[in-house]
């Protein structure tokens, strides 16, 4: 029996979220205009959020279902082996924790019946050079870009780096707004303010805001482990199907070992992240530095199976549509989202001591 | 008569600095991917000036340069960011035609090369044949004085844009599976072709899937013997050995790269990130460097008519990772802002996408360089088997 990947948290949530997933990926790789990808994009959005995906953090006070982290990440298992194109951990777990540690009962009981679709903005969200960043005084001025959205977003929640937590109408007068497709078929919107009023929510909510980022980074990890997972099986199923000099692929060592090779990468990732996602749902305070460890591995550990499942496929390697390739798309933009590499390895190191 | 190195170097710098034309410059300097629509204005000003073909015999329009001049002549085009040419007529089917050609196939096929007004694109791979090419199942059964082709061809780069495709099709079967191919030269506007886009990952059109169902092609169109096309097939590999010694276009992207990090990642808050990556950068430009020695010991090789052994597939091997490093820590430094503005959904036009989206493009595109013109496993089984003398 060829290799099946042992979900990080399996059972009959995992399974409708894998089976959601991959019916909305065969539903988004039929499609090559941007705005029907969109309009798939809403559709599927509207999906999740009618079966409670975004009110399972939500407490049973606040018209959630006070599920926990466990949940979550049960849902980003199944999710991940599809590469679902929507932001479940930026909108099902980041949000509702900044929202929570504000205090915005009401909003969080829009995310979870799905009247609030939440843009989330980080502190060090992206910028173009030359152009301003995005400065909070009397009025927002400046732009953000490359931010992940869902679908006709309804709210903008901002979190600066001096702790200050924002709720705005996206639709506020001075904003204005770019939609593009990420490389792994998500949304993503650039941000432009022009005299634009703030509405803060709270202040001085920094470690909070850095604990919802581990968050949506621990969940961003479970997604990726999935993901690869799944492409190793489907890298293992197209070398065994694959002849080339009168012999299945999957006969070569040197192909053999390469899969070998990703295995053992995927299994260290998926132990560093199953312990992080225990020690997240156990401890008081968050364990962040094996969060910060999982993330680092991530964008190494991940880019060496996407690079691999693409070499192995040889040309079909190049093309969107390879369900195994999406997914190698869906890991290398992972490396991205909530801390790349340097940001992760410069925390760790500015508090080793 | 000794040539002059330095002068005919001097020279090439001038015509490339005054003669290639901004906007063309511009694209292959911004890192986009190539098309017929900027190289077939530059192969007409090469060809006005006589240097159409760098590599072929005066007696067929060629420039009848050595082998030193047209390494200089693509190091130098490739540091002042002239498009390399056009590959499949002038370096691939044109020697072949001007080797195992008729004259009369000379004289209709080599000028439409030389001038531009010809695009040619090649028809080798099928989707059971890429390493293993001789697998190819493409079959022409002879009518007359036809061959009716039958079959698909598949990464047909450039088959979009093309006027004829270099083919590979099966005239018999024999015991061995390298014989009983031949070579035609095709239309691709006759009838019974069909050629559809294959979505690739750096979101570029470039390969195409091409499907023949009974096309007529004319004996005359046959280039040499029926069922010798793998001996002319592997004379084009032999001629395109040295090709992997131009080293130029991957050092220039990686000077390219390092001024993306410094404006990118400029200032003290990026310090630590721009440092790692330079690092990288670094080692790759080691590895470069080490391709680049090389490929000035495979030119004088060749020109004192030495066999030049494994060179090639180690240069192939190495830059074609060297390549991809390079194009990798260009997207860890543009990667968060740029991977997630891969398809822009409203609007469109000249200005919709991200400016330097073609630095996210590109690393997707490099994927290619291990995958192509024999991948790296097939290079390493090849040097494997030397090494261990079986
Ligand atoms: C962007 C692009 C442009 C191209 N342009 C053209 C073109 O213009 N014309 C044309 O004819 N073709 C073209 N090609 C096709 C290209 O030459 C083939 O993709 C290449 O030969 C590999 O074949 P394949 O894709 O069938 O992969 P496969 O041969 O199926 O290989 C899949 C994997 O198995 C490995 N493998 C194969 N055999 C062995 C072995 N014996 N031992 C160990 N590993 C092995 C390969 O290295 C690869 O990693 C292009 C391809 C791409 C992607």
């Amino acid at each position: 029996m060829p290799f099946t990947a042992t979900p990080l948290i399996g059972g009959d949530a995992f399974e409708m979220a894998q089976r959601l997933a991959l019916e909305a990926d065969a539903e988004l790789s039929a499609l090559s205009e941007p705005g029907e990808h969109l309009a798939a994009l809403r559709r599927q959005w509207d999906a999740i959020v009618e079966l409670g995906w975004m009110a399972t953090l939500v407490t049973e006070e606040a018209g959630g279902a006070g599920g926990d982290l466990a949940d979550v990440a049960a849902l980003a298992c199944g999710a991940g082996r599809g590469g679902l194109a929507l932001p479940l951990a930026m909108c099902g777990v980041v949000a509702p924790a900044l929202l929570a540690a504000a205090g915005a009962r009401d909003t969080l009981a829009q995310l979870a019946d799905g009247t609030a679709r939440i843009c989330v903005i980080l502190p060090d969200a992206a910028c173009d050079p030359g152009t301003p960043p995005l400065r909070c005084g009397t009025t927002l001025e400046g732009g953000v870009v490359a931010v992940e959205t869902p679908p006709d977003p309804t709210h903008l929640l901002l979190a600066t780096a001096e702790g200050d937590v924002l709720l705005l109408p996206a639709t506020a007068p001075g904003i204005t707004r770019t939609l593009s497709l990420r490389i792994d078929g998500r949304l993503a919107a650039d941000w432009h303010f022009a005299g634009v009023e703030p509405h803060l929510l709270a202040r001085g909510l920094a470690p909070q805001i850095e604990r919802a980022r581990d968050l949506g980074a621990l969940i961003t990890c479970v997604e990726g482990v999935s993901a690869m997972g799944a492409i190793i099986e489907q890298t293992i199923a197209f070398l065994a199907d694959r002849v080339q000099f009168n012999a299945p692929l999957a006969s070569y060592q040197a192909l053999r070992h390469r899969v070998a090779e990703m295995y053992v990468e995927y299994e260290n990732l998926r132990g560093l992240v199953a312990h992080a996602l225990r020690g997240a749902a156990s401890a008081d305070a968050l364990p962040w530095r094996d969060i910060a460890l999982a993330k680092l591995r991530l964008g190494e550990a991940g880019r060496l199976v996407a690079h691999e499942t693409i070499q192995m496929h040889g040309g079909m390697g190049l093309t969107e549509g390879v369900a195994a390739i999406r997914l190698a798309r869906r890991v290398m933009m992972a490396e991205f989202e909530f801390g790349d590499r340097s940001f992760q390895a410069g925390r760790l190191l500015a508090r080793a001591a | 008569m000794a040539v002059d190195y330095e002068a005919f170097q001097r020279d090439v710098t001038e015509f490339a600095q005054t003669r290639c034309p901004p906007e063309i410059r511009a694209v292959v300097a911004s890192y986009r991917k190539l098309s017929r629509k900027v190289w077939q204005p530059w192969q007409q000003i090469l060809h006005a000036h006589g240097w159409g073909a760098p590599s072929w015999p005066k007696a067929f329009g060629g420039t009848g340069w050595d082998h030193q001049q047209r390494h200089i002549f693509d190091e130098v085009m490739a540091e002042c960011d002239c498009p390399p040419q056009y590959h499949h007529g002038l370096r691939h089917i044109g020697p072949v035609i001007i080797e195992f050609g008729t004259a009369e196939q000379q004289a209709r096929f080599l000028p439409g090369i030389l001038s531009g007004d010809d695009w040619w694109c090649q028809g080798y791979s099928e989707p059971g044949a890429g390493s293993d090419l001789a697998a190819l199942r493409t079959a022409a059964r002879r009518e007359g004085d036809s061959y009716v082709v039958d079959g698909q061809k598949t990464w047909t780069s450039h088959a979009h844009e093309s006027d004829w495709m270099y083919t590979l099709v099966r005239t018999s079967r024999e015991a061995k599976k390298q014989q009983g191919i031949t070579l035609l030269l095709i239309p691709l506007n006759a009838p019974g072709i069909t050629i559809r886009p294959i979505r690739t990952i750096d979101g570029w059109h470039h390969v195409n899937e091409v499907f023949l169902d009974n096309v007529r092609v004319p004996v005359a169109n046959r280039i040499g013997e029926e069922g010798q096309g793998w001996t002319y097939g592997k004379f084009l590999l032999e001629r395109e050995r040295l090709g992997g010694a131009n080293v130029a276009p991957a050092l220039k992207n990686l000077s390219r790269t390092r001024d993306l990090i410094a404006q990118e990642l400029a200032g003290e808050a990026h310090r630590a990130k721009r440092e790692a990556l330079e690092l990288r950068l670094l080692l790759a430009e080691a590895e470069l460097h080490g391709a680049l020695a090389l490929g000035k010991e495979a030119v004088a090789a060749v020109m004192e008519g030495r066999p030049l052994g494994l060179l090639p597939s180690v240069m192939k091997l190495s830059t074609s990772v060297s390549h991809q490093h390079v194009a990798e820590v260009a997207m860890d430094a543009v990667g968060a802002r740029l991977a997630p503005r891969f398809r822009r959904i409203d609007g469109s036009g000249p200005n919709a996408e991200a400016p330097g989206l073609e630095w996210v493009q590109n690393y997707m595109y490099m994927r290619v360089r291990t995958i192509y013109g024999g991948s790296s496993e097939v290079q390493k089984n090849v040097i494997a088997k030397q090494l261990f003398g079986s």
